[in-house]
């Protein structure tokens, strides 16, 4: 019967404290609010190339000599805009000839072009470019345009030439998958590895930064909903009639899957706009826009990881506010908690950035496996595809075998502290809770 | 078998909140609990439902030690009254009466009864946030008996409630008693104890002082008190031949005149007699509980001073002191 009722009992409070939860207008604004800041993160990447698009280098291109200018622009063209994949480009210039040489001038101060060329034959034959600019553009730029001007007075040159046994030859430029060696196929990333990391890395700080926020998020609900048992004075009439171990274990489930429940109205309308941001980019950039880059790398194992790691992670982090918030009288003091609180999980925080960025220090392993970190580090190295199964698993079990005994520590406190009144909350009043129990 | 307050010790570091307590409660009574603030009433009660632990004697209930009851042995009105702020009235009283292992529809059934019968069918669907205090109270009552516990334990019941809610709240709890329930509250009001109790106990810092059933205990000093009535001069000016006798009371209708111990009633009636005066009524009575108070605590009932250090705050500072 006991066992019966024991579960009845945390069935009963999970099942309050998520319907409070779910119904109160705080949690609708939040969802609210969450949802659309996810919907535009996932949308950057569309907006970025959107932009990019509209910071194409126009370049004019003048010359007194007959065709010269249609030729180098020609050139440049094909050199300076690599083709990355089938019907796609990395396009960075439009090069356009134009008659006046002035004209053309003005309307780089204009900003209609962003550099205006003048292509001046010399006497000895050679080529000489005269790169008019205004600041619009960018050192890196400028460099291409000099290795195109290169290859056009190269090119220009050995026309001039007459026919040798060996003529010069224009170098072979092919760009290939890395992993498997041949070409990309039609649709496929070029440069596999780089675009598909920079993606995982992309999704792996979306993760992170969303468990990180919503585990103090979701605590800090778990905390303020203990205190305001005890400020409303409510508690003592509940720890008559149900024991501290439901009312810890039932708080932390009923706000737990009322977390869940908005941490998948967040993630739902995100991902929706992700595959839609594909198609929109297909549609006003043209197929094959690569913007879909970080929607590849969010596999359902990732997104299944991510919700393990979140639950498992927040029945500890839960825990640890159950029982910080037991020990508070009022709710002003929850603002001195707050802080301390949240060293654990920010602690994690900083070894799960730097293994999304690849590292694989020893300090960043040591910190996968620890069970207050791990559900963002382990998480980091899961995203970026550095992480052995043996390691997920070990780190997984921690997590489980760490729950329970720290849930255990904190319903002791909880059970003091309840009933405490008017104490300031310090650490030696939280030391002489679990010791007293 | 009855409620048995057995050897009950509890202290808060330097404060001892009950000093060896003990004391029996018939079940069916209706037992007053009588003491001022910082007597050890919340204290024992808490220990009974389990929020405290003694820290010797124990608290038995037809012989079962409380510690191995269960919850729904006790209905408790915890004198921090308190519900959830935004939950509705009907809501929570379910939800109370459901951790207590009462069935949702029938809970539902019984919370609207009780609504009913204190006037209260309005309050179901309001937030407790919107009711005044006494309407508050009067849910909080509710959810302590729903579950129908054997034992009732009520702190301070009737404080800060209305005249007519008063008289509500005491016909349930002459009801709960002829349905066989044992109802213990706790009170400082000693005419709300005379006029509703069977039994009460009289307790002072943590100490028994007194305790048995209302005649009993009122009869515990040895004083006596007559009540007469004369025509004529009210002032009872003869009463002065008769040592050992004091005026109480002075009224119109009747006189109360307390004796010492020794005096005989007779001594007043005789006196009365012979200064001529013409008695219409004559009575015998027993001290008030207020009066018995006084003469075994050596001051009124809500006179504060004397607590160590947790005189404070009597309701917190027991358990802010618990990890001391």
């Amino acid at each position: 019967m006991s066992r019966f009722a024991a579960l009845r009992g945390i069935r009963l409070v999970a099942m309050r404290e998520l319907i409070e939860r779910i119904r109160s207008r705080a949690f609708l604004f939040s969802t609210l609010l969450l949802a659309g800041l996810a919907v535009v993160v996932a949308l950057i990447p569309l907006g970025v190339r959107l932009f990019d698009r509209a910071t194409i280098s126009r370049v004019a291109i003048v010359s007194a000599e007959p065709g010269l200018a249609a030729y180098a622009a020609g050139t440049l063209d094909q050199y300076l805009n690599v083709r990355l994949e089938a019907g796609g480009s990395t396009r960075q210039f439009t090069f356009e000839t134009a008659t006046d040489e002035v004209a053309a001038r003005n309307e780089v101060l204009t900003g209609h072009f962003s550099a205006s060329i003048t292509l001046v034959r010399t006497p000895a034959r050679g080529l000489e470019f005269r790169v008019y600019s205004s600041g619009g553009l960018g050192t890196d730029r400028a460099q291409l345009l000099q290795v195109g001007a290169f290859a056009v007075g190269i090119l220009d040159w050995t026309a001039s030439q007459p026919s040798t046994v060996s003529p010069f030859i224009q170098p072979g430029f092919e760009v290939l998958d890395a992993s498997t060696g041949g070409a990309s196929g039609a649709g496929a990333m070029v440069a596999v590895d780089a675009a598909d990391y920079a993606g995982r890395r992309i999704v792996g700080i979306v993760l992170v930064v969303l468990s990180f926020l919503t585990l103090v998020f979701y605590g800090m609900w778990v905390a303020s909903g203990v205190v305001a048992e005890k400020t409303s004075r409510v508690m003592e009439l509940l720890i008559s009639a149900a024991n501290a171990e439901d009312l810890v274990i039932g708080k932390i489930l009923g706000i737990g899957i009322a977390g869940l429940v908005q941490v998948l109205l967040v993630l739902v309308p995100a991902l929706l706009a992700l595959v839609a941001s594909s198609a929109i980019g297909d549609a006003v950039l043209g197929p094959g826009s690569g913007v879909s880059t970080s929607l590849g790398a969010l596999s359902p194992a990732l997104l299944g990881a991510f919700l393990v790691y979140f639950v498992l992670g927040f029945a500890l982090y839960a825990a640890l506010y159950a029982a910080a918030g037991s020990l508070l009288s009022r709710a002003e003091d929850l603002q001195i908690i707050a802080l301390p609180l949240s060293i654990p999980a920010v602690a994690g925080y900083f070894p799960a950035v730097l293994a999304l960025s690849g590292s694989s220090a020893w300090f960043i392993r040591v910190a996968s496996f620890v069970p207050f970190w791990s559900p963002f580090v382990m998480l980091s190295r899961i995203a970026v595809g550095r992480a052995e199964a043996w390691e997920v698993a070990v780190s997984l079990l921690l997590l489980v075998v760490t729950v329970p005994v720290v849930t255990l520590l904190a319903i002791r406190v909880y059970r003091a502290g309840v009933l405490m009144y008017g104490q300031p909350p310090t650490l030696r009043l939280y030391w002489r809770a679990i010791r007293g129990g | 078998m009855s409620l048995v307050i057995d050897h009950l010790s509890k202290r808060f570091g330097a404060v001892k909140a009950l000093d060896d307590l003990t004391f029996e409660v018939a079940p069916g009574q209706v037992f007053g609990f009588l003491g001022a603030n910082g007597a050890g009433k919340t204290t024992t009660m808490r220990i009974a439902v389990g929020v405290l632990e003694a820290d010797a004697g124990q608290i038995t209930w037809e012989g079962r030690p409380s510690t191995e009851l269960p919850r729904s042995t006790w209905g408790y009105l915890p004198e921090e009254r308190g519900l959830y702020p935004r939950m509705q009235v009907l809501d929570q009283l379910v939800f109370f009466a459901q951790l207590h292992g009462v069935a949702p529809d029938r809970a539902r059934r019984e919370a609207n009864a009780w609504l009913r019968r204190f006037r209260a069918e309005d309050l179901a669907t309001r937030k407790a946030e919107q009711l005044s205090k006494g309407n508050q109270q009067k849910i909080q009552f509710i959810a302590a008996v729903l579950h129908e516990p054997p034992v009732l334990l009520m702190d301070e019941p009737f404080t800060g409630l209305d005249p007519v809610n008063v008289m509500l709240l005491r016909e349930a709890f002459l009801e709960l008693r002829d349905r066989g329930r044992t109802v213990v509250f706790s009170t400082h009001q000693m005419e709300v104890a005379e006029a509703l109790c069977e039994a009460v106990a009289i307790v002072d810092r943590g100490r028994m002082v007194v305790g048995g059933s209302i005649r009993d205990v009122r009869r515990s000093t040895g004083r006596r008190q007559v009540r007469i009535s004369v025509a004529g001069d009210h002032r009872l000016p003869w009463l002065a031949a008769v040592p050992g006798t004091r005026v109480i009371q002075a009224g119109m209708d009747r006189t109360a005149v307390e004796l010492d111990e020794g005096v005989e009633p007779d001594a007043v009636l005789a006196a009365a007699i012979a200064a001529g005066a013409r008695v219409l009524h004559f009575e015998l009575a027993d001290p008030s509980l207020e009066q018995v108070f006084i003469d075994h605590v050596g001051r009124p009932v809500d006179e504060e001073v004397h607590l160590a250090p947790d005189a404070v705050d009597a309701a917190d500072a027991p358990a802010a002191e618990a990890l001391a």
